[in-house]
């Protein structure tokens, strides 16, 4: 692997963790979507920003581009407080006016620079190792990762001082505001974070997979646990591990990074929606499945204790008459039997006999007594 | 929770809070109309009122979390902000994401967050209070179950005791039997008297009218305007009741002959 390689699957990770850090929040407040309209409206601020300071690396952009998403935000509330549309219909309606304003801007204004469409909507993550940071004749190695690593560590040093105001306002803003923490100023300074970070993603995967990075990690996380601070940790790990995968998947098919690391990131939740543990389809499939053979069981013994002194009983208590009667296969009956059996609630006599043993009486007669 | 307060630490007199001219509206509707009103420290005050009548307005303006367009409310006289401290709030239960990813305990410690402060957590000494805090509402074998698995009633009491883990000395709570059990009932409003016996201050928004006399010392009957507030035993009349509820009073007709702890919850 070059040192190449090495520098954009770094940048690639500082990237998508940095992502997924705010995205945690997004998933729980419920604004995923804001994600995507905040990174498309943050292109207006760098464009007029550019036109403004005329260089492309100017922090100044970054500063703009958050301002425009704080702006988006605000405008969305302040359209939605007119309750002429709902909260959905104003982002809609906000931010692809942002967007395109910015898109005419690019197109009319700024043909000539590196501000082209493309590199707007897909990023351009295999070039950024090519733009050095060099201080005093030095490199010091790609200016993106000096930048995405920065807002890395303002991610999570927000986090760190703001965990349990993040944490109380999501969870119940009614209370936070009760006890004095303003649940505006806080979801205004988020918001301020997740512009930021989406700037700084911009430049990397480009505006529309941004929100890919910034959800799939943190919806998986949720998917595998119930525990805040694990979903954190969690949705770091499964951002890293996409970014890898992302660029060996492009370089494997020759295509797209920013494309491959938001479709590994798409798997990953794939697998998380079959495989989570408690929340799995895969497991609630077996859960279900469970739940019916005992509930066949309960069904079975009920049965079997009903015609159990009959004079039908040698005709209704055997194997065969099951599927008859419980209008079940050959096969389900049989595994149901069996696991009775197991259970000790039966014994088979000669030929498909059926009779119960004293603690499947006992499991009946509790259930019909209930 | 610590020794009781002694009663000496109250306003002389005062009431624990006073409502003045308190009008607030929404888009130019008035949803509350020139309430004037004096709870009773030491007390246990219901409000009641038809849907729409401003009961959760009511207490969000107390805590300050609404806007009024008139009027002015102090809390054991002082202003919201300088009474943080002593106001604990219980909203209703439906207000909150149970999916969120957190347990009991945490739930609870949320309570402590305004002392402990901006930048720093909670830790040993709080944790404690929480425990203790679930204790007295009986959840304490739940403090590590994740709240999603909890049933109604038992979020409800999660909820009251983060509220008592504020060690604050006036309660306000909206609906806090809303969709709980019997036993959760009889549990919420064991520890509510405890609370007033050490004489503190409780106000809850309440649907279930009859057991209003049973419950509470004080009632405030509410419709947009302030029908009638004091002692149950005076303001609690039919009278009182129509005016607010319109004519049609579900109290008066499902009172008639069932006992109060049998009728079915709201």
């Amino acid at each position: 692997m070059s040192g190449l390689d090495f520098e954009i699957q770094l940048l690639a990770v500082v990237v998508s963790v940095a992502c997924a850090l705010p995205g945690v929040f997004l998933v729980l407040r419920r604004m995923a979507l804001l994600s995507d309209a905040i990174s498309h409206s943050i292109l207006l601020g760098i464009v007029l920003a550019f036109f403004w300071v005329q260089d492309l690396n100017s922090p100044i952009l970054i500063l703009a581009a958050a301002a425009t998403g704080l702006l988006m935000v605000a405008m969305v509330e302040a359209l939605h407080a007119t309750r002429r549309v709902k909260e959905d219909a104003a982002i809609a309606l906000v931010f692809p006016a942002l967007f395109s304003l910015a898109v005419l801007l690019i197109s009319r204004y700024a043909g000539n620079v590196h501000l082209d469409v493309d590199a707007v909507l897909l990023g351009e993550i295999a070039f950024a190792p090519f733009r050095r940071l060099e201080v005093g004749g030095h490199d010091l190695g790609p200016r993106s990762l000096w930048m995405m690593g920065g807002i890395l560590a303002l991610n999570l040093l927000f986090l760190m001082a703001f965990y349990k105001e993040l944490k109380v306002s999501t969870f119940d803003a009614g209370l936070a505001a009760a006890m004095g923490f303003s649940p505006v100023l806080i979801q205004y300074a988020f918001m301020g974070l997740v512009s930021v970070t989406a700037v700084g993603a911009f430049d990397a995967v480009g505006s529309i997979l941004v929100v890919a990075l910034m959800i799939a990690p943190p919806a998986s996380a949720r998917l595998l646990t119930d525990r805040l601070p694990l979903m954190i940790g969690l949705s770091a790990l499964l951002a890293a591990v996409s970014a890898v995968s992302g660029f060996w998947i492009a370089r494997g098919l020759d295509a797209s990074i920013a494309g491959s690391m938001a479709t590994a990131a798409g798997l990953v939740f794939l697998l998380s929606m079959l495989l989570a543990p408690d929340r799995g389809v895969v497991a609630s499939l077996l859960r279900r499945r469970r739940q019916k053979v005992s509930f066949a069981r309960l069904m079975l013994t009920i049965h079997l204790l009903n015609h159990e002194h009959s004079p039908a009983a040698a005709e209704e208590n055997r194997l065969g008459h099951l599927s008859a009667h419980l209008r079940w296969s050959p096969d389900f009956a049989r595994q149901v039997a069996d696991r009775a059996e197991r259970d000790g609630f039966l014994d088979r006599g000669e030929g498909d006999r059926l009779h119960l043993t004293p603690l499947g009486r006992e499991a009946a007669r509790h259930f019909m007594t209930r | 929770m610590g020794a009781p307060e002694p009663a000496a630490s109250l306003p002389d007199g005062g009431p624990a809070i006073e409502v003045n001219d308190l009008t607030v509206a929404y888009r130019e509707q008035p949803v509350l109309w020139d309430i004037d009103l004096e709870v009773r420290p030491g007390a246990l005050t219901a409000i009641v009122g038809p849907n729409g009548a401003g009961k959760t307005t009511l207490i969000q303006s107390i805590l300050g979390l609404v806007r009024p367009a008139a009027g002015r409310v102090r809390i054991l006289d002082r202003t919201i902000q300088e009474a943080r401290s002593e106001v604990a709030y219980v909203p209703q239960r439906g207000t909150v994401d149970w999916d969120f990813p957190t347990s009991v305990l945490d739930v609870v410690l949320m309570g402590t967050y305004r002392e402990v402060g901006w930048f720093r957590r909670p830790g040993r000494p709080e944790r404690i209070r929480a425990v203790r805090a679930l204790e007295k509402v009986g959840m304490e074998a739940y403090q590590d179950r994740q709240i999603r698995q909890l049933s109604g009633g038992q979020q409800q009491r999660v909820f009251l005791a983060r509220a008592l883990v504020q060690e604050a000395r006036i309660y306000l709570m909206d609906e806090p039997f809303q969709g709980v059990d019997a036993r959760t009932e009889t549990a919420i409003v064991e520890v509510l008297r405890e609370l007033r016996d050490r004489g503190d201050t409780v106000v809850a928004v309440h649907h279930a009218l009859q057991t209003v006399p049973e419950y509470f010392d004080d009632v405030v009957i509410l419709n947009v305007r302030r029908i009638a507030s004091g002692p149950v035993s005076e303001v609690f009349t039919e009278d009182n009741l129509r005016v607010a509820y319109g004519g049609r009073v579900p109290f008066l007709q499902a009172v008639s002959d069932a006992p109060v702890a049998d009728l079915p919850e709201s």
